[in-house]
């Protein structure tokens, strides 16, 4: 079990990576989509006695990260006629590099950390702080718009890696809304990427510094 | 029950004056009068002893607590004052702020006097902390909109905006003292706590707060500008009764907390130091109104002197010289409210007539107005101090406490000794500032033009200065008539001095004041009669046996207070230029002096040019890139990570 978990966690990490070394927008979502499915199998995973309760919630999670908001972004791609080349801030190279970096270093701090001794071998810490930062640098790292959403989208992954230590103590609730959240999230940027699209001609987020105050 | 009624009838007519007052300013002028008149009354109830001091408890609870006002001996002294003010500055303002020279600010100006007045007896009544601050919140915006009612003027506005910073200052010490005052008692409610030694320490916050308003130096910054901008009837209730707030809150608070070790001699050193260097600014100015603004800073020094050296009294048990320190302390607060009112309203009659401040423009006012001349020359002995007016009855009992207390020889003695020398040298210098202000602007000839065709108040601006000048004089000459009242107030502040009043000293000094009075009278009388029977010869003033004299050879105000002035160089820091006449026959040559408000300008605009600079640099790093904000978010959250760390690590 452990080791089926461990293995997806792996999984998880490399896509990291390869969200962080493509050159084109649509491949991209579709690495934050595959992620997004591959963590929403875990609950599945941990939990012993699979109840509807966790169904419900891989369910859903799959569903929505897995094709409901990789299709919002398409749409929103498609409606605003975006340019599928990532114009990258911090290059390829480099991004992966602080990338393999952060991951190297999150491994290593996880095992610093005063963690459960059920969570010690595990990947579940680093995995997720290796998708924190992994969603850091593409946010910090990316002009367009959707890239950056791509890398709130992993930073989101990393957070819900996370909660799943705290599964059993999370009701439902708090998971479905923070998938709303997400979704509506997503929803509403899709919506403002085509309008930003249409008044500045461009979805360089570094050209839209005139409303900071 | 009748004071209650008076407020009730005070606080109805004042309110719907502020609806009315744009509109109709002679329905304004008549609903004003009916409210302070009644609020002078139930003062006076109060006062007299012929009602209790009240307490007033209401079901309504504006804010979440219930309100709770309080009319006693304290607090009646400030709204007689605040009432006597409010009611001759509106009649003042008809004329001298009116609907056809102001057209747009004067109905404004209406509006905002009436909620001053109100606001202003809302913070004296007011026993509730949450309460007070309110009150205290509109008295400052109200006074701030009064100051800037001629906003279309730059420096206006500065003084605007400089007296709502500082007040807020100000306002933020009082939030800090009201809200640890209710988090330590458990309630809002105030009253006398004088066994919870534990609040003690929150007077040194009071004191800071109240000590913005009242203007006590260093804090008197905004006082200058505010005072000289501002329109003169705003100025004279400003200077009289605004400023006197900050003093009912020291009074208020030292009455009803005990002190803190020291407090007393701290409060005496503040007052002997803004007396002192508040009249030297005063002397160093040539703007006739920041002249009687810093002479307020001053006033208000004496009457802290006064007040520093009651707690000393009440805090070593010496009940005689103690109540003698604050007789004189209270009394100089209605005197300065009166002859800083009477002056402030001269000075408007001057600008009002001549359209200048400045002293070196004016000259000769008083062969044309004679009317304003007289009052000011009033106004001008009286807050000198000179005998047989009211400033020196105040001042004389101020002296008198701090003689006692330098010959009981106790330990206060050298306070007491340090203050009295303050007393004495700030005494001549005002002597010396008020003979400057009048002879520069009422004596000698005109300088200029526009001083040469002035006209004299119409009755309308002169009728409140003749009320104000005839308290003047009976405070002067019967100074018992008033006793009652403060012995009232001293025995609210310290309910330990009730009923043994400083009957004495008044008794024998009132037959000295008649005299010296009826003396003046006498001398006037037979120097006109003389002149008259004799028709002594009419030159111009100052020819100084030149045979053609023009108005240049004149004293200017800078060089009359030269001298003076110079002995406080080190904190006046005088701009000076000079550019000598040369050759033979010599072009042009410039003499410009200019004394800055050394406190702003050499300490707080420097420290404030440092902040607005650092913060200047660090607004660099808002450049509206969204990927540099979340790695400043992360630089953020690293850092903080790094630092529990090492806390961890030291651990």
């Amino acid at each position: 079990m452990n080791n089926t978990l461990n293995l997806l966690i792996g999984l998880a990490m490399g896509l990291n990576l390869m969200a962080l070394g493509s050159g084109r927008l649509p491949s991209v979502i579709r690495t934050v989509a595959i992620q997004g499915m591959v963590l929403g199998v875990m609950p599945l995973l941990i939990e012993e006695h699979i109840q509807w309760l966790a169904l419900a919630i891989a369910v859903g999670t799959v569903a929505v990260k897995g094709f409901v908001i990789p299709q919002l972004l398409q749409r929103a791609m498609r409606a605003a006629n975006i340019d599928r080349e990532i114009e990258p801030f911090i290059g390829f190279i480099p991004s992966l590099l602080l990338g393999a970096g952060g991951t190297i270093g999150a491994v290593a701090v996880a095992r610093v950390l005063p963690l459960l001794p059920e969570h010690a071998g595990s990947l579940l810490v680093p995995g997720a702080l290796a998708s924190v930062l992994t969603g850091f640098v593409m946010l910090i790292g990316r002009t367009k718009a959707i890239s950056q959403v791509c890398g709130y989208l992993i930073l989101e992954n990393g957070i819900y890696l996370f909660g799943l230590l705290l599964l059993k103590a999370t009701p439902l609730l708090v998971d479905a809304g923070i998938l709303l959240d997400l979704t509506v999230g997503v929803f509403v940027i899709g919506i403002i990427v085509d309008r930003i699209q249409r008044a500045f001609d461009s979805l360089d987020t570094r050209k839209l510094t005139i409303l900071r105050e | 029950m009748t004071p209650g009624l008076l407020l009730f009838v005070a606080a109805c007519a004042l309110a719907v004056s502020i609806v009315a007052g744009p509109k109709f300013p002679r329905v304004w002028l008549a609903l004003v009068l009916v409210g302070t008149v009644s609020l002078l009354g139930s003062a006076v109830f109060v006062l007299s002893g012929a009602a209790p001091a009240a307490e007033w408890r209401f079901a309504w609870a504006p804010g979440g607590d219930p309100i709770h006002l309080r009319l006693d001996g304290l607090s009646a002294i400030f709204v007689a004052l605040v009432s006597v003010l409010g009611g001759a500055g509106a009649a003042y303002s008809l004329t001298y702020w009116s609907d056809h020279h102001y057209p747009r600010s004067a109905p404004r100006g209406r509006a905002w006097w009436s909620a001053l007045v109100l606001s202003l007896v809302s913070v004296l009544v007011a026993s509730n902390g949450l309460h007070f601050l309110i009150g205290w919140e509109v008295f400052t915006v109200s006074a701030y909109f009064l100051i800037t009612l001629d906003r279309g003027w730059r420096q206006v506005r500065a003084a605007g905006w400089l007296y709502l910073a500082a007040s807020h200052v100000g306002t933020v010490c009082l939030f800090a003292f009201f809200s640890t005052l209710s988090a330590k008692t458990g309630s809002w409610d105030l009253g006398p706590l004088r066994d919870r030694a534990d609040l003690a320490p929150l007077l040194w916050v009071a004191l800071f707060g109240f000590g913005v308003k009242a203007g006590l130096f260093p804090l008197h910054i905004w006082l200058p500008s505010a005072h000289a901008n501002a329109p003169s009837h705003v100025s004279a209730i400003m200077s009289g009764a605004a400023i006197k707030m900050g003093v009912y809150g020291l009074m208020r608070f030292t009455g009803w907390l005990p002190q803190p070790s020291g407090f007393g001699t701290a409060i005496i050193s503040i007052g002997a130091i803004s007396a002192l260097l508040g009249i030297a600014f005063a002397l160093a100015q040539n703007d006739l109104k920041r002249l009687l603004a810093y002479c307020s800073v001053e006033n208000v020094g004496v009457i802290t002197i006064g007040l520093g050296l009651a707690l000393l009294g009440a805090s070593h048990g010496h009940a005689a010289w103690g109540q003698l320190a604050l007789a004189g302390a209270l009394l100089h607060v209605w005197n300065h409210a009166l002859f800083k009112a009477l002056l402030f309203y001269g000075a408007g009659a001057v600008l009002h007539s001549t359209g200048t401040r400045e002293m070196s423009r004016l000259g000769g006012l008083w062969k044309t107005m004679p009317w304003t001349a007289a009052l000011f020359g009033l106004g001008a002995a009286a807050i000198s101090g000179l005998p047989p007016l009211n400033g020196f009855v105040s001042e004389w009992l101020i002296y008198l406490g701090l003689f006692d207390s330098v010959t009981g020889r106790g330990p206060t003695a050298w306070a007491a000794l340090t203050a009295t020398l303050f007393l004495a040298i700030t005494g001549a210098l005002a002597l010396a500032t008020f003979v400057k202000a009048t002879s520069i602007v009422f004596l000698g000839a005109p300088r200029t033009k526009a001083a040469r065709h002035a006209h004299d108040c119409t009755p309308g601006m002169r009728r409140p200065m003749l009320v104000l000048a005839l308290l003047c004089v009976a405070i002067g000459l019967a100074p018992l008539f008033f006793l009652p009242a403060i012995s009232r107030a001293i025995g609210t502040w310290n309910p330990a001095w009730a009923n043994i009043a400083p009957a004495a000293p008044l008794a024998t000094l009132t037959p000295v004041q008649v005299a010296i009075a009826l003396l003046a009278v006498v001398a006037a009388i037979g120097l006109s009669w003389y002149s008259s029977r004799r028709g002594v010869p009419r030159t111009g003033t100052w020819d100084c046996g030149y045979a053609l004299p023009t108005a240049r050879m004149q004293y200017t105000s800078g060089s009359l207070a030269g001298i003076a002035s110079g002995w406080f160089f080190w904190i006046l820091q005088p701009e000076k230029r000079l550019r000598r006449p040369r050759g033979f026959f010599p072009l042009e040559s410039i003499r410009l002096e200019r004394t800055p408000e050394t406190m702003l300008e050499r300490v707080i605009a420097p420290f404030g040019g440092g902040v607005l600079r650092v913060s200047t640099a660090v607004r660099r790093l808002q450049h509206g890139h969204l990927q540099s904000y979340i790695l400043y978010l992360l630089a953020g959250l690293a850092t903080m990570a790094g630092l529990v760390l090492v806390l961890e690590v030291f651990q």
